[in-house]
C-alpha cells in the first residue's frame, strides 16, 4: 500500500504550480475594482490595517503549513518502524502555543481599536453632505445643499471630505465603492453614516460601486457608478443639476426671463455674471465618457427575445415624446410621471416617494437602470418596451403594446408602439 | 465518577427495568434540564425582543402609558393627554392592569406550592399521614392545575379586555411582541396543566407511588416551577418596570 | 492491512446477521442508532449531491461575465438553497450520523438514552429536507439567501410561497436538532460505561458534548426569530414592519446568536473526527487530550459572544464593533492551540497516509487557511472591505468545507468498515481526495482575490471588464473538478458495500471502544458492557506500552478481560440479543408516523397562502389530531 512519497506531493505541487499560473496570468489583467487602492484617506487606513493582518496572516500560513509539510514528510511511516515515543502532551509546549496567538493578535487588535474609532468619529463639520437612498435595485443621490437629485452616478468633489448619510426606501442594501472606501448598509428605520476624502488628485477618477447586501431579484444589477472630479468642475454639475428640466414650462420661464433681462440690459450682464440659474440647454459640466474607462461602462447584453427596430429612433419626435409623458390626457398609456419626477413639469408623485429615479437631468447621465445599461437611444427604447426582461423583478412597468407583463400576468394592450416609444426616446435625451 | 460506576455491576444492563446509568440518575431527569436551558434561551429571546421594541411603537394604545387615537401624544395622566390636544374621545388608556395580574401572578406563585405537596405526597404514598385527603397527591395535584387554569382563565380575560381597549397582536410592536410572549408563556403553562392532569388521571387510575411515579411527577414539576420563574421574570420586566 | 484479513464471515458487509431483521420495514421501523446512523448518512449524502448540484449550476453560470445558463429567479434560489442545503441538510445531519452511530459505541453504549425519539428526530430531519427541497422543482425553493434579512423576507417583498416553505421548513428542521440534542446529552451524561470518566471520553464524544449545548442554547434564538417571520407572514403581526417602525437588526441579532454557535456546531464534530484519525494513524495518543477537550469548550463558549463580527457593517457604533471585534479575536487562540496540537499529535509518529488520515491532515491544512481569513475579517476596518464579497465566500468554504467536509469525509473512509465490515476502496478514495483537495482550492482560492477586487456575493451575473473573469472561471473549473471527485467517491461508497475487502474488528488499529467489538455491530453493540480504564481501553489491551504513562483506574478494581473489551467475532458465536438475555428496544413504526403527521401540520401553513386560511386550518387540525393520537400510542407502548 505504500508508495513512493514523490507520486503524493505531485498532485501538490501541481496545485501550487496551478495558483501561480493563474497569478501570473491575472497580473497582466488590471483590477479596476479593486479595494488596495490608497484613493481615499479610509481605504489608505483600511489597508495600512490590511497590511498588518496580511503580514501576520502569511506569516502564520507559512509557519503552520511548513510545519505540518515536515511532520509529513519526515515521519511518514517506514517500513519497520519501531512504535513511535508515546507523548500525551507537554504543559509548556501547550502554554506556549496559547502564548503564540495572543502575540499575533495583539499587534492586531490594537491598531484595529485605533482605526475603529478614527474611522467612526464624526465627520468635519463642512464636509460635503450626500444622502444615499437606496431602492429595488437603484441608489438615489441627493445634495441637499444643493437641491440636486440624481440616481446611480456619483460626483464628487476630489479632496473634499465627503459625508454620506445612508437610508432605504425599502429592503436592506449595502453602499460600496471598493475603489474608495469600505461598505455600510442601508437599514430601515435607521440612518448610518460613512465619509472619506477622496484623493485630490483624483479630479477624473471613475469608480464603479455595488449593492452588497442581498435584496431580491436584481440585487446583481443594483449597481453605480462614481466619479471624483475637479472642485471647480463639481460646482458647475451640481449648478447645472438644478436648474428644471430642458422644455418645461419652468426652464421656458426662467430662459424668457434671463432673454428680456439681457435685452434690458446687455451690458450690465456682460459684465456681471448672472447669479440666476444657468440657462437649461448648457450642459454644464458632464464627466467625459473617454476618461469612464472600459469598467465603468456596461456590457450587458440585450436580453433574448426582445427587439427594437433601430431606424425608428431616427424618427423620433421630442415634442410628441413630451406631449406622451405631460400631456394629462396620455396618463393611462404612458404613466411615466406617476413613478418619476421631471423638476420643471408637472408633478404626479412627491420626489420622497417616487419609485423610480428622478429623470431631470437624464440624459447627463451615462448609465441607466441601476447601472446596468449604457443611456442611449437604443438601450432606452429596448429598456422602456419590456423593462422586466431587461432587468429581473424591475417595478418599471412594461409599456410597449404587445409585451408580456409580469405584474399584470398579461400582455400589455394599452401601451405605446415601437414608434411612440422612439418619440419618448428623443425626448428624454434632450434631458441634459 | 468512577466509584459510582463501581457500584454497578458492568452487566446491569442485564437487569429488568433499572438500566446502568453513569450518574445513577434517570434519563428523563437529565433530559428534562436540557430541555429546561432550551427554554430558557428561548423565553431570552422573546424577552429581549419586548424590551428592545419598548417604546418603539409608533402608534398606540401604550403599556405603562396615556395615548391618543388621533395623535402620538404620550402621558403619565389621561389630563396630561387632553392637555396637549387630545379630544376625550380619543384617549386611549394604559394597557397593563398591575393589580388584575398581580393576583394571577400570586395564584401561580401559589401553584408551585402545591405542585412541591403534590410531589411529597407521591414521594411518601402509602406512608402513615399520608392516606389523607389534604396530605394526598391526588389533591396538590389537582390544586396545582386549578392554579394553573386559574392563570389562563385570567389571562384571557387580560387578553380580551386588552382587545377591547384596542390592542391586537397587528396593533404595534407593543402588541405584536407582548402578545407573542405571554402567549408563548401561556401555552406553556396549558400544556403544563395538560400534563397535571393526565398525571391526576393515572393517580385517580391506579394511584402514583414507587420511584418511577416519583420520577414521573418530578419531571413534571420541575416544569412546572420552571414555567413559573419565567412568568415571575415577566411580572417584573414587562408589568412592574416602566 | 485489510488484505490480509480473514475470510469474510457470512455477516460482513451486511446488517442481516445474527437474525437481525432485513427489508425495506426493518429500517422504517428501526430504533437502532446505528440503522439511524445509516440513514443519516445516506440521507445526507443524497442532499450533498444536491447541494452539490447546485453549486455546480451555479457556477456554470458564473463562469463568465453576463452568463446565460440560469434566470435570476432561478440563481437566487440556487445559492438560498444551497446555503440552506449544505448547513441544515448537509454538514449537520452528517455529523448526526456520526453521533448516532458512534457516541453509543465510543462510550460504550447499547444505544442511546431515548430510541424511539432518536428515530423522530430522523424523521422530521428526512421529511423536513424534502418539504424544503422539493418546491425548487416547481420553482418556488426559498430565494431569500440563508441568512433571509428582514425586511426582504416579509410579505411586503417576498409575496410567494418561496420564504414560507423556507421559514416552515426551518423550523421543523430545528424540531430535529433540539430532540436529538437533548437525546445526545443525556446518552453522553448517564450512559458512559463503568470506569469511562469524562475525560476519559474519547475526543469525538467530548466535541460532540460541546455541540449538543451549543445546540440547545443557540437553536431557541432562531426558533423565536423564525416564529416572529411566521407570524408575520401568516398572521399579521409587525415584528419586520418598517412602517410599524419595526427595526430590522432584531432579526440580524436573533439570528447571528443562533448563527454563528451554528459555525461551531458544524465544525467540531470534524474536528472530533480529526482528532480520532490523526493518532490512529500517527500510532501516538491525542497530544494534549485536556487541552483539546478545555479548547473545544472554549470555543463552544466564545461562540456566544461574537455574533455580531457577522454585522460589522450595520453601524452599531465604535464601542461594539471594538467588543465584537476582540471577542471574535479572542477565538483565534482556542483554535490554535487545536491546530499546534494536532500538529504535535504527529510530531514524530509513525505516519501512516491512508485516505481517512489524508483527510484528516487536509483539514488541518485548509481550516487554518479559513481560520486565518478569519482573523482577517475580525477587524472591522478591514471587514468592510471584505464581508458581503467572495472573500467571505472564500473564507467560510475553507472552514465548511475544508474543516467540517473534509473532517466528515475522513470520518466516512474511517468508519466505513465498522458501518459496513468492508473497506472502502483506497485507489478510488485516493482519486477522491486529490480531485477534492485539488478542487476545492481550485474553486475556493481565487475567491479570496475576486473579493478583495470588488466582486460582491449573492450576485447572479457581472459585467465584463470588472477583472473577475479568470478568477471566476477558476473558480468553476475547480467545481467541475470536486464534481467529479464526488461522483468517485459516491461510486466508491456505493460499490464497497458489496466488493470492499472485508474489515477485521480493530481496521486500522485504533484505540476507542468501538474498535474492541464486530464490524459492523451486533444490534446490542456489547455482548457485555465494557469496563473502561484510561482515555484508549483497545490500546490498553493490545499496546499497554502505549498508555502505561496515562491515568489508570486501580487494576485491582477494574480488570480487564478479552471477554470484556474484545467479544468474540467468530460468525458461529455471533449471537442476538434475544440468545444473550440482552433487552433491546421493540422496532416501532409510530416515530415514523409521528414525525410525518407533525412535518404536515407544520407544513400545512403554506396552504394559508397556497388556498385559503380555512383549508389550512382544517388540515392543519386533523394532521395535529392524527399527530397527538401517534404520540399517545408511542408513550403507552412499551420500549422494550
Amino acid at each position: 500500500m505504500t508508495r513512493s512519497p514523490h507520486r503524493r506531493l505531485g498532485p501538490a505541487l501541481l496545485l501550487v504550480a496551478g495558483i501561480a499560473l493563474a497569478l501570473a496570468a491575472c497580473s497582466t489583467q488590471s483590477y479596476p475594482n479593486s479595494s488596495f487602492t490608497s484613493n481615499s484617506d479610509l481605504n489608505i487606513d483600511i489597508n495600512a490595517l490590511w497590511d498588518r493582518v496580511l503580514i501576520m496572516g502569511t506569516a502564520v500560513f507559512i509557519f503552520v503549513e511548513g510545519l505540518l509539510i515536515y511532520v509529513i514528510v519526515r515521519y511518514r511511516a517506514k517500513p519497520n518502524a519501531p512504535m513511535p515515543k508515546q507523548i500525551h502532551g507537554s504543559h509548556t509546549l501547550e502554554i506556549v502555543w496559547t502564548l503564540i496567538p495572543v502575540l499575533i493578535l495583539i499587534p492586531i487588535a490594537i491598531p484595529t481599536v485605533k482605526t475603529i474609532f478614527k474611522t467612526q468619529a464624526p465627520a468635519v463639520a463642512d464636509a460635503l453632505q450626500v444622502e444615499v437612498y437606496g431602492h429595488q435595485w437603484w441608489w438615489e443621490f441627493r445634495y441637499p445643499a444643493y437641491g440636486v437629485v440624481t440616481a446611480n452616478e456619483l460626483y464628487l468633489p476630489a479632496g473634499k471630505t465627503v459625508n454620506f448619510t445612508l437610508q432605504t426606501r425599502d429592503v436592506l442594501h449595502s453602499f460600496w465603492t471598493p475603489g474608495l472606501a469600505g461598505k455600510r448598509d442601508l437599514i430601515s428605520n435607521k440612518v448610518n453614516h460613512l465619509w472619506y476624502t477622496p484623493d485630490k488628485t483624483l479630479t477624473e477618477g471613475a469608480f464603479n460601486g455595488f449593492c452588497t447586501e442581498y435584496c431580491g431579484s436584481s440585487h446583481a444589477n443594483m449597481r453605480f457608478r462614481v466619479f471624483t472630479v475637479s472642485p471647480e468642475n463639481f460646482e458647475k454639475w451640481a449648478a447645472h443639476m438644478k436648474t428644471p428640466a430642458a422644455g418645461s414650462p419652468a426652464a421656458l420661464a426662467a430662459q424668457a426671463a434671463a432673454d428680456s433681462a439681457a435685452k434690458k440690459a446687455p451690458k450690465a450682464a456682460a459684465m456681471v455674471p448672472t447669479p440666476a440659474p444657468a440657462p437649461a440647454m448648457d450642459a454644464g459640466y458632464v464627466f467625459p465618457v473617454e476618461k469612464m474607462g472600459a469598467h465603468t461602462i456596461p456590457r450587458t447584453p440585450y436580453p433574448a427575445g426582445l427587439t427594437f427596430d433601430d431606424n425608428l429612433l431616427g424618427q423620433g419626435d421630442a415634442a410628441r415624446g413630451r406631449a406622451l409623458l405631460t400631456n394629462p390626457a396620455n396618463m393611462g398609456k404612458a404613466a411615466c410621471l406617476t413613478c418619476h419626477v421631471i423638476t420643471g413639469e408637472q408633478a404626479y408623485v412627491n420626489d420622497d416617494v417616487a419609485r423610480g429615479p428622478n429623470l431631470t437631468h437624464v440624459a447627463s447621465r451615462h448609465t441607466f437602470a441601476g447601472g446596468l445599461f449604457p443611456l442611449d437611444a437604443a438601450h432606452l427604447a429596448h429598456w422602456i418596451k419590456n423593462a422586466e426582461k431587461m432587468k429581473p423583478g424591475t417595478p418599471m412597468t412594461v409599456f410597449g403594446i404587445g409585451q408580456y407583463s409580469p405584474l399584470m400576468k398579461a400582455n400589455v394592450t394599452v401601451g405605446l408602439t415601437d414608434a411612440e416609444i422612439a418619440d419618448v426616446v428623443a425626448y428624454l435625451l434632450t434631458l441634459k | 465518577m468512577a466509584t459510582a460506576a463501581l457500584e454497578h455491576d458492568a452487566n446491569a444492563g442485564h437487569g429488568e427495568h433499572q438500566h446502568y446509568t453513569s450518574t445513577g440518575l434517570e434519563h428523563r431527569k437529565i433530559a428534562i434540564w436540557a430541555l429546561i436551558g432550551s427554554e430558557c434561551m428561548l423565553f431570552a429571546s422573546l424577552i429581549s425582543t419586548y424590551l428592545i421594541y419598548k417604546g418603539r411603537s409608533r402608534v398606540g394604545p401604550w403599556p405603562h402609558d396615556w395615548g391618543c387615537k388621533t395623535s402620538n401624544v404620550i402621558g403619565k395622566t389621561a389630563e396630561a393627554v387632553q392637555a396637549a390636544g387630545c379630544a376625550a374621545a380619543d384617549v386611549m388608556k394604559p394597557i397593563l392592569d398591575i393589580p388584575v395580574t398581580s393576583q394571577s401572578t400570586f395564584v401561580l406563585l401559589m401553584s408551585s406550592l402545591a405542585m412541591v405537596l403534590a410531589l411529597e405526597g407521591v414521594e411518601n404514598a402509602g406512608k402513615p399521614g399520608y392516606d389523607k385527603w389534604y396530605k394526598g397527591s391526588k389533591f396538590w395535584l389537582a390544586m396545582t392545575a386549578i392554579m394553573g387554569a386559574t392563570f389562563l382563565g385570567y389571562q384571557s380575560y387580560e387578553f380580551t379586555s386588552f382587545v377591547h381597549e384596542g390592542l391586537t397582536i397587528r396593533t404595534n410592536l407593543f402588541g405584536s411582541s407582548f402578545f407573542t410572549l405571554t402567549g408563548f408563556h401561556g401555552t406553556h403553562v396549558a400544556v403544563g396543566v395538560l400534563w397535571l392532569m393526565t398525571m391526576l388521571f393515572i393517580d385517580m387510575k391506579r394511584g402514583l407511588k414507587g420511584a418511577t411515579d416519583v420520577l414521573l411527577v418530578d419531571i413534571c414539576a420541575l416544569y412546572w416551577h420552571f414555567v413559573d420563574v419565567v412568568w415571575i421574570a415577566i411580572f417584573t420586566l414587562i408589568y412592574l418596570i416602566q | 492491512m485489510a488484505t490480509t484479513a480473514a475470510p469474510a464471515p457470512a455477516y460482513a458487509g451486511s446488517h442481516a446477521a445474527g437474525g437481525e431483521q432485513t427489508g425495506l420495514w426493518s429500517w422504517l421501523a428501526t430504533v437502532d442508532h446505528k440503522r439511524i446512523g445509516t440513514l443519516y448518512l445516506w440521507t445526507a449524502l443524497f442532499f450533498f449531491c444536491v447541494g452539490g448540484i447546485e453549486a455546480f449550476i451555479m457556477r456554470l453560470q458564473l463562469m463568465q461575465p453576463n452568463g446565460q445558463v440560469v434566470s435570476a429567479e432561478v440563481f437566487n434560489q440556487l445559492f438560498t438553497m444551497h446555503g440552506t442545503t449544505m448547513i441544515f441538510l448537509v454538514v449537520m445531519p452528517l455529523s448526526a450520523a456520526f453521533f448516532n452511530f458512534l457516541i453509543p459505541l465510543q462510550i460504550g453504549a447499547r444505544d442511546v438514552a431515548f430510541p424511539r425519539l432518536n428515530a423522530f428526530s430522523y424523521w422530521v430531519y428526512l421529511f423536513g429536507g424534502l418539504f424544503m427541497t422539493l418546491p425548487i422543482l416547481f420553482n418556488s425553493a426559498p430565494n431569500g439567501g440563508w441568512f433571509g434579512y428582514a425586511p426582504l423576507t416579509t410579505m411586503q417583498f417576498s409575496g410567494g410561497l418561496n420564504i414560507d416553505f423556507w421559514v416552515l421548513g426551518l423550523q421543523i428542521l430545528g424540531v430535529s436538532s433540539l430532540a436529538a440534542a437533548f437525546n445526545f446529552i443525556t446518552t453522553i451524561i448517564n450512559m458512559r460505561a463503568p470506569g469511562m470518566s469524562l475525560m476519559r471520553m474519547p475526543i469525538f464524544t467530548w466535541m460532540s458534548f460541546v455541540v449538543q449545548f451549543l445546540l440547545v442554547l443557540a437553536f431557541p434564538a432562531i426558533t423565536i426569530a423564525l416564529f416572529f417571520l411566521q407570524f408575520d407572514r401568516f398572521f399579521g403581526t409587525q415584528f419586520y414592519e418598517i412602517a410599524a417602525g419595526a427595526d430590522p437588526l432584531l432579526w440580524q441579532h436573533l439570528f447571528w446568536v443562533f448563527g454563528h454557535p451554528e459555525v461551531y456546531i458544524l465544525i467540531l464534530p470534524a474536528f472530533g473526527l480529526a482528532s480520532e484519525i490523526l493518532p490512529t494513524f500517527s500510532k501516538k495518543p491525542l497530544f494534549g487530550y485536556n487541552v483539546m477537550v478545555y479548547s473545544g469548550i472554549m470555543i463552544g463558549f466564545l461562540g456566544f459572544g461574537v455574533w455580531a463580527h457577522h454585522m460589522f457593517a450595520v453601524g452599531m457604533g465604535a464601542t461594539a464593533d471594538t467588543i465584537f471585534s476582540m471577542a471574535t479575536m479572542l477565538i483565534g487562540i482556542p483554535t490554535g492551540v487545536k491546530i499546534f496540537n494536532w500538529v504535535a499529535t504527529m510530531w514524530g509518529g509513525n505516519l501512516k497516509f491512508t485516505v481517512p488520515m489524508k483527510f484528516a491532515v487536509a483539514l488541518v491544512a485548509l481550516f487554518t487557511i479559513g481560520g486565518i481569513s478569519g482573523v482577517m475579517h475580525s477587524s472591522p476596518p478591514t471587514d468592510l472591505q471584505q464581508t458581503d464579497t467572495y472573500f467571505i465566500v472564500a473564507h467560510f468554504h475553507y472552514v465548511l468545507f475544508g474543516g467540517s467536509i473534509m473532517g466528515i469525509m475522513g470520518g466516512i473512509y474511517f468508519y466505513y468498515p465498522k458501518m459496513v465490515g468492508r473497506y472502502m476502496s483506497e485507489t478510488l478514495g485516493n482519486w477522491h481526495f486529490w480531485l477534492f483537495f485539488i478542487g476545492m482550492n481550485m474553486t475556493f482560492f481565487p475567491m479570496h482575490f475576486s473579493g478583495m477586487l470588488g466582486m460582491p456575493r449573492r450576485i447572479y451575473t457581472y459585467d465584463a471588464g470588472q477583472g473577475w473573469d479568470t478568477f471566476n472561471l477558476w473558480s468553476s473549473i475547480g467545481v467541475f473538478i470536486q464534481g467529479l471527485g464526488l461522483v468517485i467517491f459516491v461510486y466508491n461508497f456505493l460499490k464497497s458495500r458489496k466488493s470492499g475487502a472485508v474489515a477485521p474488528n480493530d481496521a486500522w488499529g485504533a484505540g476507542t471502544l468501538e474498535w474492541s467489538i464486530p464490524s459492523p455491530p451486533p444490534e446490542y453493540n456489547f455482548a457485555q458492557l465494557p469496563v473502561v480504564t484510561s482515555r484508549y481501553p483497545l490500546w490498553d489491551l493490545k499496546h499497554p506500552e502505549m498508555t502505561a504513562d496515562l491515568t489508570h483506574s486501580a487494576p485491582d478494581q477494574m480488570v480487564i478481560t478479552d471477554s470484556h473489551a474484545v467479544p468474540v467475532h467468530e460468525e458461529t458465536e455471533r449471537k442476538t440479543a434475544h440468545e444473550l438475555g440482552i433487552p433491546m428496544p421493540f422496532p416501532t413504526i409510530k416515530p415514523l408516523f409521528a414525525a410525518l403527521f407533525m412535518v404536515l401540520m407544520v407544513g400545512a401553513l403554506v396552504l394559508v397562502h397556497a388556498i385559503s386560511m380555512q383549508v389550512a386550518v382544517a388540515v392543519m387540525i386533523t394532521c395535529a389530531a392524527l399527530f397527538i393520537g401517534t404520540i399517545y400510542g408511542w408513550l403507552t407502548s412499551p420500549l422494550e
